[in-house]
């Protein structure tokens, strides 16, 4: 056992089980909120987010919270290079002002907004990482409102509180893009 | 806008949400009276989170459930349609790479299995140069335990591979049968798959995926290993520097791959370390533990516990989950599955020599003897009973009649127990070595019964036909030599231990 310590990388070693446990929170938090049958894409998401963060350059992640955090992070990454690759942004693209702000208000075609949505949330990020942050915990990782002020340390009030203020604030950077 | 700026406006924004819009409207004017670009921003914002409907209600997997899935964006063949000069017969699978069809290739008139790559894996320039030279290498390799690669052809936008078309099941069907294999079975399969392995190793390439899908067997037994080299094709859309060409990247980089399972993934692969044969070596050993066994070798509750496992725990040794599989091999596949690559064999023709190394000294070719032993003693037997009858019957006195009494029923017996010996050895070999030790006392004395009474026949013949007296007599000699020093030989040579 000594032996192969020694010559496996520390991190992933040390943190396997730990990773495991989170990323099956997640799963199990985001399970819940799905319709039944597509529990296999919550299995392939954590599963890859697994990967990307056991495979990934090293992120050494200090405690739980902030592990759930780089967790919901690597699923925006995956989720929406995936649509990407879809050729979201031509779709995208194609929208007129009017049929944007209606698909964005009745979440329709949310896959074709992904990357729009992204290069957004990077520049809420500069402004406000916190606001980022729960982003991506709610609508990229799933989790519910209390398990998402559990993982920023807030009271859920509070949370859904400022996840109004970053839903505004998205909205209106995305509706207004081609304004 | 200031920081500061920002902080005011969040409070704002926060404390108007609780209020009606008209109070809302009023509190924000009062409340940011000296500040205008926070005012018109927080009121700004509050219609907008007015208008936003169901913007972002509902997580993003809930309302795409499909985002993983290795899209339907890529266009289906239908039967008879035309691409290029193949004709297309029907879709036989799918697959993280794209579908794959029967097909006909026209030119030359032979059936084909004809990839289609599904678009994100070649919409990129240098994505399909990689796909070419991936395709090349493939090519190159040419054994009959590998799915040949006929051609890449790019027809129009997309890439096709067309490769042998394999008419047969997988090792994952044969695993899921819930039969177990017997140990020639899985010594053979294992021997099959380490040379396919072997000859695209000293090739320089390794096949990076193995696992129990990717293994064919034909109808006449012959493994074929499918996609070879080609796993590595997945890696780098998101092109980045070379460690990430390992699967493990390729999965994370590419979703629609992740179809496959990274059970058959070395722990190196799972860090992101780059894979070679020695990468091939670990997923083989998984691959041969669970044809072998049934079970995967770090099974656990959940796919993720799994890989957790791979990275944390030692596989469950071989021979105590599964007694039947060859001891030998048991020591092979342990090796496979160490966790540093440097442990494990290099090569899988390593592989290939320890298996046939063992097959040499293993107890199978010795047990040959062991049987051959076993079945001439028992030829011995009739031999001696006969000789026994007609020596009675020439001459019929009283004591070659018990002689020959003696001399029946003790080949009867033993007979019997030998036999017995041989049908266990076949049918419940772990159960061998005591059934061994149980009888092995009692074949002796009777095996010394028998020789002894067809020795004394022997001597009651001598003054009448000194020739068949003396063949008698060597016969049970025979029969008293084989019990006492060729019986232990063969028994050390096939069980190790004379007893």
């Amino acid at each position: 056992m000594d032996r192969d310590t020694n010559r496996r990388p520390p991190r992933a070693q040390d943190v396997a089980p730990r990773v495991y446990d989170e990323l099956r929170r997640i799963a199990r938090a985001y399970m819940r909120r799905e319709r039944p049958g597509h529990s296999l894409q919550a299995t392939a998401l954590v599963h890859e987010a697994y990967l990307r963060l056991a495979g990934g350059p090293g992120t050494p992640w200090h405690d739980e919270r902030h592990f759930v955090g780089i967790a919901a992070r690597s699923m925006r990454q995956i989720l929406v290079e995936r649509a990407r690759a879809r050729g979201a942004q031509k779709r995208w693209a194609g929208l007129d002002r009017v049929s944007l702000t209606a698909s964005l208000v009745h979440a329709a075609s949310e896959d074709a907004m992904l990357p729009a949505l992204d290069e957004a949330l990077e520049r809420l990020e500069q402004i406000d990482a916190e606001q980022a942050k729960i982003v991506e915990l709610r609508y990229f990782a799933g989790l519910g409102i209390e398990e998402a002020a559990d993982a920023l340390g807030m009271s859920p009030a509070t949370l859904k509180r400022r996840w109004s203020l970053a839903r505004a604030w998205l909205f209106r950077e995305l509706s207004e893009q081609r304004g | 806008m200031t920081a500061d700026q920002w902080r005011r406006v969040r409070e704002l924004f926060e404390g108007a949400i609780d209020r009606t819009p008209e109070e809302a409207a009023g509190w924000v004017d009062r409340e940011a009276a000296g500040d205008s670009a926070v005012r018109a921003e927080v009121l700004s914002l509050l219609e907008h989170h007015s208008r936003a409907g169901s913007f972002l209600d509902a997580p993003v997997t809930a309302r795409v459930p499909d985002l993983l899935d290795e899209g339907d964006d890529e266009a289906r063949l239908t039967p008879g349609g035309v691409v290029g000069s193949y004709t297309i017969v029907r879709e036989i699978g799918r697959g993280g790479m794209g579908r794959v069809y029967l097909a006909t290739d026209n030119r030359l008139a032979r059936t084909v299995a004809l990839k289609a790559l599904a678009p994100h894996l070649t919409r990129d320039a240098s994505q399909r140069e990689r796909l070419r030279r991936e395709a090349r290498a493939a090519a190159a390799l040419s054994h009959p335990g590998i799915c040949t690669v006929y051609a890449l052809d790019e027809i129009g936008d997309d890439l096709y591979i067309a490769s042998e078309f394999v008419d047969g099941h997988t090792l994952r069907e044969e695993i899921a049968s819930g039969q177990r294999p017997s140990s020639d079975t899985i010594v053979d399969t294992a021997r099959q798959l380490a040379s396919a392995l072997a000859s695209a190793h000293a090739r320089g390439v390794a096949h990076r995926d193995l696992k129990p899908e990717n293994v064919m067997r034909t109808a006449d037994g012959r493994l074929k290993i499918l996609d070879f080299g080609l796993a590595r094709i997945d890696s780098s859309a998101v092109g980045v520097d070379d460690h990430t060409h390992s699967p493990a990247r390729a999965l994370v980089t590419l979703p629609g791959v992740l179809l496959g399972t990274p059970a058959y993934m070395a722990p190196e692969q799972l860090n992101g370390q780059p894979a070679d044969a020695r990468t091939d070596v670990f997923a083989f050993g998984v691959l041969m533990y669970e044809f072998a066994c049934g079970v995967h070798p770090f099974d656990a509750g959940t796919e993720l516990a799994r890989l957790a496992r791979v990275l944390d725990s030692e596989a469950r040794p071989l021979d105590v989950r599964c007694p039947h599989a060859p001891p030998a091999f048991a020591a092979v596949i342990d090796r496979c599955l160490r966790k540093a690559p440097a442990e494990r064999f290099a090569t899988a023709a390593e592989i290939v020599t320890a298996l046939d190394r063992h097959a040499q000294d293993s107890p199978r070719r010795n047990l040959a003897w062991w049987r051959t032993h076993q079945l001439t003693v028992m030829a011995l037997y009739i031999v001696a009973a006969t000789v026994g009858w007609s020596i009675k019957e020439t001459l019929d006195t009283r004591s070659t009649m018990w002689l020959f009494v003696v001399l029946g029923i003790g080949g009867a017996v033993a007979g019997i127990v030998r036999g017995h010996l041989l049908f266990t050895e076949q049918m419940n070999r772990t159960r061998l070595a005591s059934e061994r030790r149980r009888t092995r006392r009692s074949l002796l004395t009777v095996d010394l019964a028998i020789a002894a009474a067809l020795f004394v026949d022997g001597l009651v013949l001598a003054q009448r036909t000194p020739l068949w007296a003396v063949m008698t007599m060597a016969v049970a000699l025979g029969i008293a030599l084989a019990a006492v020093l060729m019986e232990p030989a063969t028994s050390e040579a096939a069980f190790g231990t004379s007893d």
